[in-house]
């Protein structure tokens, strides 16, 4: 094209009129108003929170996991972890269980005095070899014996030179069970062990107060028979009802002689093995809870994943197909005069 | 074609200082893409209202005030075209050529007035921005959303076309 036509164009520029200079003079004197949030976020400010969001659940994760309450304090040469857990059955039976491989604190789990609770404890312990599997089979035996209990059951397996087990029922006073585990403790490395107190006394009182009411309705009952004016049939029917109330109070004070009698021993169950199975460390298992926040953290986003991917993919199609028809369109527009 | 190089403006400038150093710019751009200095001067002041709204996004390293400015009025012409063109369809007016305000410039000869005027839009805006506004090609590119070998030829056709009907006229 001609050089003389360009200049000519270049010198006719047109000017913008004084009132439109007027116009855009008073638009630039306003205060730029506040954008709106959404429209102030910039993708390049979201490439910046993307990390320091990442960085901030890894944190979290790793603080969440490490202060979890569930984890124990390794305790002595076990260097192991610990899970006391308090929980009840029922208002009237509390119940207090302790899991856990490191010896409980001392009077954590210990039976109250002066009320009627039933107390179990599950021991695993392992031991170095037969030889000690058998010696501290023994032992355990002669633990509960002198503590005033007994043995109610045992179980032994082992071959020679090689992998042996036991299993042993005691039953000793609960006023020495504490000490009874404390011992049995030291037969070898605890792997495990787990204790639970269940209040027997609201029971036993129930039933006292059961027995002291049938006793009363029996010395009634009987002093109704002995009256002369009863009819033949009156007097069978507080027969009958005098035979039923001695039945009931037999068998009341069969159940709270059966209550006091489990109140009265307590059970340990003491598992001893060769095998060496291992211990968790309360190192790793913290790491372990931190990979497990990570894991619980990294299936969080992985669901948000599952579940608006779909939708951004979407929306994403969506404006792509916008934006191709506004392309189009703009340049039918400017295909015009 | 030689076009001079110009300041980049940057963005420490106030608004409406960068607001009078382009609005003749802005304006004539408008003028070449609607063939209406009326409708020019409205759309130019609806892009500085937008621009203001918008002006602390505007960055400086990523092309000049000038550029940015042109970006908005060409999307402020496109809705208008748009708008425009529905309200046509509505009035069942479509065949019906807008009376214009005026000519494109005073100063044009007949025939290249009546050349420009017989061009369509899309060549109008290139010739705007690489000859009236002598922006460059990567600039021109911004504005149009193209890439820069598209601007040249876009740019070379309607030149060419525009001489063939500035020959006619004569």
């Amino acid at each position: 094209m001609s050089e003389p036509l360009l200049n000519e164009i270049r010198a006719t520029k047109p000017a913008a009129p004084p009132a439109l200079h007027e116009r855009v003079r008073a638009i630039a004197a306003q205060e730029p108003a506040r954008e709106p949030f959404l429209a102030r976020l910039e993708w390049r400010r979201l490439v910046l929170v993307a990390p320091a969001t990442l960085a901030v659940a890894l944190v979290a994760g790793t603080v969440i996991g490490l202060t979890r309450d569930d984890v124990g304090v390794g305790g002595g040469d076990q260097a192991v972890s610990s899970a006391p857990v308090a929980e009840s059955r029922d208002a009237a039976t509390p119940e207090t269980t302790f899991q856990g491989t490191a010896p409980p604190a001392a009077g954590a789990v210990e039976p109250s005095p002066g009320r009627l609770q039933r107390y179990d404890a599950e021991l695993s312990l392992r031991v170095d070899d037969v030889e000690d599997l058998s010696r501290a089979t023994q032992q355990a035996m002669r633990i509960a014996r002198s503590l005033g209990g007994h043995v109610a059951a045992v179980s032994y397996d082992s071959t020679p030179g090689g992998a042996g087990s036991a299993q042993l029922t005691l039953r000793v006073p609960v006023a020495r069970a504490t000490d009874a585990v404390e011992q049995l403790s030291g037969l070898g490395t605890i792997l495990g062990q787990r204790y639970g107190i269940q209040d027997l006394q609201p029971t036993v009182d129930d039933l006292g107060r059961q027995i002291t009411e049938t006793e009363q309705r029996i010395a009634r009952l009987v002093r109704q028979l002995a009256s002369t004016s009863l009819v033949d049939d009156e007097r069978a029917a507080l027969q009958i009802q005098l035979d039923e109330a001695r039945r009931q109070l037999a068998e009341l004070r069969k159940l709270l002689s059966g209550t006091r009698a489990e109140g009265a021993l307590a059970t340990i169950h003491l598992s001893l093995t060769t095998e060496d199975v291992q211990a968790t460390p309360g190192g790793d298992s913290r790491i372990d809870d931190v990979k497990d926040v990570l894991a619980w953290e990294a299936i969080a986003l992985l669901y948000v994943l599952v579940v608006a991917g779909p939708l951004v993919l979407l929306g994403l199609l969506v404006w792509l197909a916008f934006r191709l028809h506004r392309r189009r369109e703009n340049a039918r527009l400017l295909d015009q005069p | 074609m030689t076009l001079p190089a110009r300041s980049r403006p940057t963005r420490s400038a106030s608004f409406a200082a960068t607001a009078e150093e382009h609005l003749d710019d802005v304006y004539a751009y408008l003028v070449y893409l609607t063939r209406d200095r009326s409708l020019a001067e409205d759309l130019a002041a609806d892009t500085f209202e937008k621009a203001l709204r918008t002006w602390r996004r505007f960055d400086a390293s990523r092309g000049s005030a000038r550029t940015w400015l042109c970006q908005i009025a060409r999307t402020t012409a496109l809705d208008w075209f748009r708008a425009e063109e529905r309200r046509r369809r509505r009035e069942e007016r479509a065949a019906e050529p807008e009376a214009v305000d005026g000519g494109l410039s005073p100063g044009l000869s007949p025939e290249l007035e009546a050349a420009l005027r017989e061009l369509s839009a899309g060549e109008r805006e290139v010739i705007a921005l690489r000859v009236l506004l002598e922006l460059d090609g990567d600039e021109a590119a911004r504005v149009l959303g193209i890439s820069p070998t598209a601007v040249s030829t876009r740019l070379s056709r309607a030149l060419k076309k525009l001489e063939e009907k500035v020959t006619v006229h004569v």
